[in-house]
């Protein structure tokens, strides 16, 4: 059985918020269309809007968390990088304060994740120092 | 445009049995448009179905086509996305053998949208809808009127605007090449905007697209600066006419100019020295 | 403006260069404004080729192959005759002097007929304005680190 559809949903890059199909193929990303009518986009993508399957499925991403042990980057579990993340941001508090400590997030996250990132970072860790890759 | 729904509501039933999907157009959320393949698995989807605004379903065949080369598929097609198709099949990118073709037939505020000259299918065999007459296109009349100069001022107003989203390319139903000379630095040089006079990028794309452009105005509607860059590749498509005796997509028998070598008679009407 | 046009030859091996060698070898005169380039057949100048010739500042493009027919490649120039017609009703549309493009056949005893084509050649470019001139264009945002513009020698 064959499964081919087109899943609309708004591009994640800038904040313009272009209409985007994702074209899946037999339940795999295999790239993007964009939007005829959509109120914003018109049918027009940027050249980041029609890359925006690429990052998806990269053979880039990590699949496990890696922590750097004697200069060299090693695979570990999500229980001991949370705990080595944990001590160290308690460490580095108290000896140099909270907004010794800043936060990227990225474009290529959902909303709701970059939500909960500011949040830790105001509330949690005490810092002001938020940023985001396209600087929104 | 209800008819024509309900017309080809009807084709389409009555092939789903016998076919592993149709491609065609499936309305979404916000009424948004884009292509799908129906199948007989899913039957309650067809209640969905649309025919406009069009999308670009030969790239939709082919990539299911890659993936399953023995799929038995029907395609909704209009006469522009038919001519894509067929030059597709001639350029070996897909294979037409079990590969139904249900042409749809445009209506008259389509093809005065598209400035199309044939809005009509004329390859398949089961079709919805009435033929129609197509219209001339007065922007590339106009274009083909002006002088030089009058040709180099309007081009550079127009390609001045490009922002290089290659979204004319990415939608092209002819554009399959895995390795693209858009995207070598010999020919086209990254990190430069505004777009270089002449635009290295809109001739070569004009050059690649010799007979080849089935006049389906994609590229035109997705560029996000509005440029008319198919009115290039329409003009090279008289003169292909003219010197080849060519139309992309006309004859399923006819090879395309550029596989083939000079035939008799051709060299004169190149207008290359004898 | 009394600049002299800058033309670049695009000549084939087997009968185009060795017209050109013929036509030295003769002691015969023509006008120094050709660069020559060697190719191993015109059917491998690309449309791509050609534009960026004039995009790097080229005046004139000259593409001289073998007669049909007589091509070492057997239908190379086949190629030549039917891609460089539709590159300058191209140029042509797009407000580029179609004569800027000049093809033609020369065979390797034709040294006389490749001195003459030089001349002529340049005397109609000289008559064109400079490509520069008409194709100025604004300056270029910049955008990328400065060791890469060394690949192109242009703005």
């Amino acid at each position: 059985m064959i499964q081919y559809e087109n899943v609309l949903t708004t591009c994640p890059y800038c904040g313009t918020g272009c209409g985007i199909h994702l074209q899946v193929l037999d339940q795999q990303l295999v790239g993007v269309l964009p939007t005829k009518n959509h109120v914003i986009s018109d049918g027009g993508l940027c050249i980041k809007g029609w890359n925006a399957h690429a990052f998806v499925n990269h053979p880039d991403r990590l699949k496990k968390p890696l922590i750097r042990k004697n200069g060299k980057l090693e695979e570990a579990t999500w229980e001991e990088a949370l705990q080595t993340i944990a001590d160290k941001f308690r460490e580095i508090k108290a000896q140099s304060g909270p907004d010794s400590i800043a936060f990227l997030s990225s474009a290529k996250c959902t909303n709701e994740e970059n939500y909960l990132l500011q949040k830790f970072a105001r509330a949690v860790i005490g810092t002001n120092n938020i940023d985001h890759c396209a600087r929104l | 445009m209800d008819k024509r729904i309900n017309e080809l509501g009807k084709t389409i039933e009555k092939i789903l049995p016998e076919v592993d999907g149709v491609i065609g157009l499936k309305s979404g959320p916000s009424g948004i448009v884009a292509p799908h393949l129906f199948a007989k698995e899913r039957p309650e989807e067809l209640a969905f179905l649309a025919v406009w605004p069009k999308e670009p379903v030969p790239d939709t065949l082919k990539i299911i086509l890659r993936a399953h080369p023995d799929a038995k598929l029907a395609i909704v097609c209009r006469g522009c996305e038919e001519r894509g198709i067929v030059e597709m099949f001639k350029h070996a990118q897909l294979k037409l053998d079990n590969v139904m073709l249900i042409g749809l037939q445009c209506e008259q505020s389509e093809a005065e949208f598209c400035r199309c000259a044939k809005p009509y299918t004329v390859h398949a065999k089961l079709t919805v809808g009435q033929p129609i007459q197509g219209v001339a296109d007065p922007l590339t009349n106009k274009i083909a009127a002006m002088n030089l100069e009058e040709r180099r001022e309007f081009w550079k107003q127009e390609f001045e605007h490009c922002i290089k989203c290659y979204g004319c390319r990415n939608i092209c139903p002819q554009c399959f090449c895995n390795v693209c000379a858009l995207e070598d630095e010999k020919w086209v040089q990254t990190g430069r905007l505004p777009m270089p006079n002449p635009s290295m990028y809109h001739l070569i794309r004009a050059m690649h697209m010799t007979a080849k452009c089935v006049a389906c105005r994609e590229c035109e509607e997705t560029c996000p600066a509005g440029i008319p860059m198919a009115v290039q590749f329409r003009l090279i498509a008289r003169d292909v006419k003219e010197m080849f005796n060519y139309e992309t997509g006309a004859v399923m028998d006819q090879k395309p100019p550029q596989l083939l070598v000079l035939e008799e008679g051709e060299y004169q009407r190149t207008g290359l020295p004898h | 403006m009394n600049t002299e046009p800058k033309i670049i030859g695009f000549l084939c091996n087997w009968c185009s260069y060795r017209g050109a060698d013929g036509a030295g070898m003769a002691r015969l005169k023509y006008p120094p404004n050709v660069k020559i380039i060697r190719v191993p057949c015109s059917g491998r100048i690309s449309p791509e080729l050609v534009l960026r010739t004039f995009r790097e500042g080229a005046d004139g493009v000259m593409v001289l192959g073998c007669h049909i027919g007589d091509c070492h490649y057997s239908t190379g120039n086949h190629r030549t005759a039917k891609r460089m017609p539709v590159l300058k009703k191209l140029l042509e549309y797009s407000g580029i002097e179609p004569q800027r493009l000049y093809v033609n056949w020369v065979s390797a005893a034709e040294g006389e007929k490749f001195a003459n084509i030089i001349h002529e050649f340049t005397e109609q470019i000289r008559a064109l304005p400079p490509f520069r001139e008409t194709m100025e264009s604004r300056t270029p945002i910049e955008i990328k680190p400065a060791e890469k513009e060394a690949v192109w020698t242009s703005a």
